[in-house]
């Protein structure tokens, strides 16, 4: 018998047909991931920039000081490295650097290079071993009241008059030192100190707070900022970052080996995604096959056997097994089908010669009283059948 | 599409360029190279959406048996088709091999051929055929599945058959046999022929005797007699749920098949009139006025896709089935199961009915596992199986009492024993004159 379709259906679709039914798919990704990206750019740029960022407008940043100073002529460089920072400086004497490094970024020679870049420097919440480096005759005092007056005649402070938010104390701890204190929190605890450095002025500013956006706005922050800050032509805002961490570690296991390494490594893992591929590829779809149910004869008698067994039914379970030997002994002796227990009992004790009473006790009367007695009573049931067979066919 | 173990080879043989150039993009090089190579080998495979197919395949095998299935490949296309070809039958038709290699060059024809051993009746199907076509390098191959529907019908094995000549041997021994005691019913006047030593003398035929007196000698004349010919026979085999029951293995469907086919070739060889049909709720299958060869061919070819389903037999439809195949006595044949006289309930119920006109026998296989597992009493578990064994042999000869009590006649056997002693029943009642 030969059969051959008149128009071959191909049951594996073409390319083009694959590519068309996954385009919706593709496009619903596309669209999904787009809309991912977005939402994360944006919501990064908000909420999560580093503190005193001035291109972050949130409450942490301080865009709103460094737009408005930009607004009144002041050249705004925002710098991550030394290096940026150096090339940032536009002249010595026209030149405010903003210095702050709360991760400690900055080793001690870069600090000091970094408070010598200009002649305004200031250097916003140095901590202790900060302070060793640039100014060691000044310490950390802890933090300081949230309203404090100007109480010196420096300019931006005395435009300000008061500020508020939290902020950080100075302390000078050796008295000889000249320095400029403002913002005194009692006990010689001040929150701006500026003291002199070879003609230059370093500035110590504690008040962070009155930088951020969110406190800028409070009592005379916005007047102390924009004066501190302003100054000068060129800000150079100065946010060191892990790229002036020098580089002076061990070398890593990418340069100590060849540079052919990772290649291959590459090329080793697309062999295995292919191998993979070559031999996951299947040769055309399954066969269907229509199975039969399987059912098993004995699964009643099985199932009878466990239910006797469940519910220790013996005397139920010895007396279908009575039953058979007895219909088998009767056969045995020639009885008819008929024939009552006694007269197989009585045939059955006449051939064997053993005692009917006995007979009868086994094939009617006992009753098992454990599972013990149970077994014994159906070997012996299969003893008596033995032995009638053996006597009647010698 | 696909990619062979060659792709896999040229790839990873890249480490060796890279190590030597030493440099990062000797990796996008190789890499580009490989592709480049696979696309250009994919490019020049022939396509395998193009190529034309067709079976040449015999219509029916006997279960057991082998036969072989042909696949033409043409590749009317103007590029080699050179591959692999997987022909698509189910599990069960035991294809074998599963894969073959073809190479069809342009506008010629090729065949590939895979044996079948199906293990399982009924239709077993092919849905189709999958080519995948290298290119010339053999690095990439394209790859399609091309709908080819194809069946093959496996047919019943009659392994009984092995029983039929030793039956109808016995058949012949009753043919002219002069030895019948009871004359009368069941018995046609045959021939007539000189008396031997060792016939009956109460067959001699005093008549033709005298007629034929001579005076060279006495020369007796004996009748002879030969048992009656052209009697219906009605298989009615139950495919409902209890014929699914799987007994050594087989399904009981498949015994009582057995059983059926047996009976049938010796009936028909007998001179019978042979007609089956295969029930539960609906007929699934009727065979009616064939004889000889033809009968076998048919019964198998109607036999082959019925399997049981789980339903309920629908006993009381019976009688009038059966008035619908003959309005004469005939022996009724009921291939089906004696297990509890709850679920025996609707066979008893119809039998009165069927033996007031017909000699029925009802032929039922046993489970010797049940046997079997009286004699095991090892345990308390094994004594309970005994016991609930013992219940089931005792319930099955209570159907049994009870059938043969409506005037039906039983006849019980192991899968492998049921049909020769159906065969032999059938002999007896022919030799008797029940027929």
């Amino acid at each position: 018998m030969t059969t051959q379709a008149p128009d071959q259906q191909v049951l594996t679709r073409t390319i083009g047909r694959v590519a068309k039914r996954a385009l919706f798919w593709v496009v619903v990704v596309v669209f999904v991931v787009a809309i991912a990206l977005v939402s994360l750019s944006t919501v990064g740029s908000n909420a999560d920039g580093p503190p005193l960022d001035p291109d972050s407008a949130s409450p942490g940043g301080s865009m709103a000081v460094a737009e408005v100073l930009r607004q009144q002529g002041v050249d705004v460089v925002v710098a991550s490295t030394l290096v940026d920072a150096r090339d940032a400086v536009n002249g010595f004497d026209d030149t405010t650097v903003l210095l702050y490094d709360p991760k400690g970024f900055l080793d001690d020679d870069q600090l000091r290079d970094a408070t010598t870049l200009a002649r305004t420097v200031i250097v916003v919440d140095a901590h202790f071993t900060q302070l060793q480096a640039i100014a060691p005759e000044v310490r950390q005092a802890g933090r300081a009241d949230a309203e404090l007056t100007a109480d010196c005649d420096l300019p931006a402070a005395v435009r300000a008059g008061a500020v508020s938010g939290e902020a950080y104390g100075y302390r000078i701890v050796d008295g000889s030192a000249a320095a400029v204190t403002c913002f005194g929190s009692g006990d010689g605890v001040f929150s701006l100190i500026q003291v002199s450095r070879d003609g230059a002025a370093l500035t110590l500013l504690g008040l962070t707070d009155a930088l951020t956006n969110e406190h800028v706005i409070d009592s005379g922050n916005a007047a102390m900022a924009l004066n501190l800050l302003g100054s000068k032509s060129t800000l150079v805002w100065y946010l060191p970052t892990l790229a002036d961490v020098p580089d002076d570690g061990d070398a890593n296991l990418g340069e100590l080996t060849p540079a052919w390494v990772g290649p291959v490594l590459l090329l080793l893992v697309l062999t295995f995604v292919s191998a993979a591929v070559w031999r996951g590829r299947r040769f055309g779809p399954l066969v269907i096959e229509n199975l039969p149910v399987t059912v098993r004869s004995s699964e009643t008698m099985l199932g009878r056997a466990r239910l006797y067994e469940r519910s220790s039914s013996r005397l139920r379970a010895l007396d279908a097994l009575r039953v058979g030997t007895i219909q088998r002994l009767a056969a045995l002796c020639g009885q008819p089908r008929t024939a009552t227990v006694d007269e197989v009992i009585s045939a059955a004790a006449a051939v064997t010669g053993a005692q009917s009473g006995a007979i009868r006790n086994l094939l009617i009367d006992a009753i098992p009283a454990t599972d013990a007695d149970l077994v014994s009573l159906s070997d012996a049931l299969l003893v008596l059948e033995h032995n009638v067979a053996a006597a009647v066919h010698p | 599409m696909a990619i062979s173990g060659r792709f896999v080879a040229l790839l990873v043989a890249g480490v060796l360029p890279i190590i030597l150039i030493g440099q990062p993009w000797a990796l996008a090089l190789w890499l580009l190279l490989v592709l480049v190579l696979a696309g250009v080998d994919l490019a020049l495979a022939g396509s395998p959406r193009a190529v034309r197919l067709s079976r040449d395949l015999p219509g029916r095998v006997r279960l057991g048996e082998t036969v072989s299935s042909t696949l033409l490949i043409a590749n009317p296309g103007r590029r080699r088709v050179r591959g692999i070809v997987r022909d698509g039958w189910s599990p069960s038709a035991a294809a074998a091999p599963l894969r073959a290699a073809v190479d069809v060059p342009p506008g010629e024809q090729r065949t590939t051929t895979t044996t079948l051993t199906p293990f399982r009746r009924g239709e077993r199907r092919a849905a189709h055929v999958t080519i995948r076509s290298f290119g010339p390098l053999g690095l990439a191959a394209r790859q399609a599945t091309i709908a080819t529907p194809g069946a093959i019908t496996v047919l019943p094995p009659f392994n009984s058959r092995k029983h039929l000549p030793s039956r109808l041997a016995r058949l012949r021994e009753l043919d002219g046999a002069t030895s019948v005691m009871v004359r009368g019913q069941g018995t046609e006047f045959d021939s007539l022929r000189d008396y031997v030593r060792g016939d009956d003398v109460r067959s001699i035929d005093w008549r033709a005797t005298a007629r034929r007196a001579a005076p060279s000698g006495p020369g007796l004349v004996v009748r002879t007699w030969r048992p009656e010919r052209d009697r219906r026979v009605v298989i009615i085999v139950d495919s409902g749920r209890t014929s699914a029951a799987r007994i050594d293995n087989e399904p009981r469907i498949d015994t009582a098949f057995e059983s059926a086919l047996l009976l049938a070739a010796l009936a028909s060889s007998a001179g019978d009139r042979v007609d089956m049909v295969i029930y539960d709720r609906r007929v699934r299958a009727r065979v009616q006025g064939a004889s000889g060869a033809e009968l076998l061919s048919r019964m198998v070819s109607s036999m082959a896709p019925v399997d049981p389903e789980l339903i309920e037999m629908d006993w009381t439809a019976v009688p009038a089935l059966v008035r619908s195949i003959t309005s004469h006595h005939a022996l009724v044949v009921l291939a089906t199961t004696i297990d509890a006289p709850g679920a025996s309930h609707g066979l008893l119920s119809v039998l009165p009915q069927l033996t007031r006109k017909h000699m029925v026998v009802v032929s039922s296989v046993t489970d010797p596992a049940v046997l079997d597992a009286t004699l095991q009493r090892g345990d308390r578990e094994l004594v309970y199986r005994a016991a609930a064994a013992e219940r089931a042999l005792l319930d099955q000869s209570r159907v049994a009492a009870a059938v043969r009590q409506l005037g039906a006649e039983v006849v019980t056997g192991a899968p492998q024993d049921l049909p020769p002693a159906l065969a032999d029943r059938y002999i007896a009642l022919k030799a008797a004159g029940r027929l």
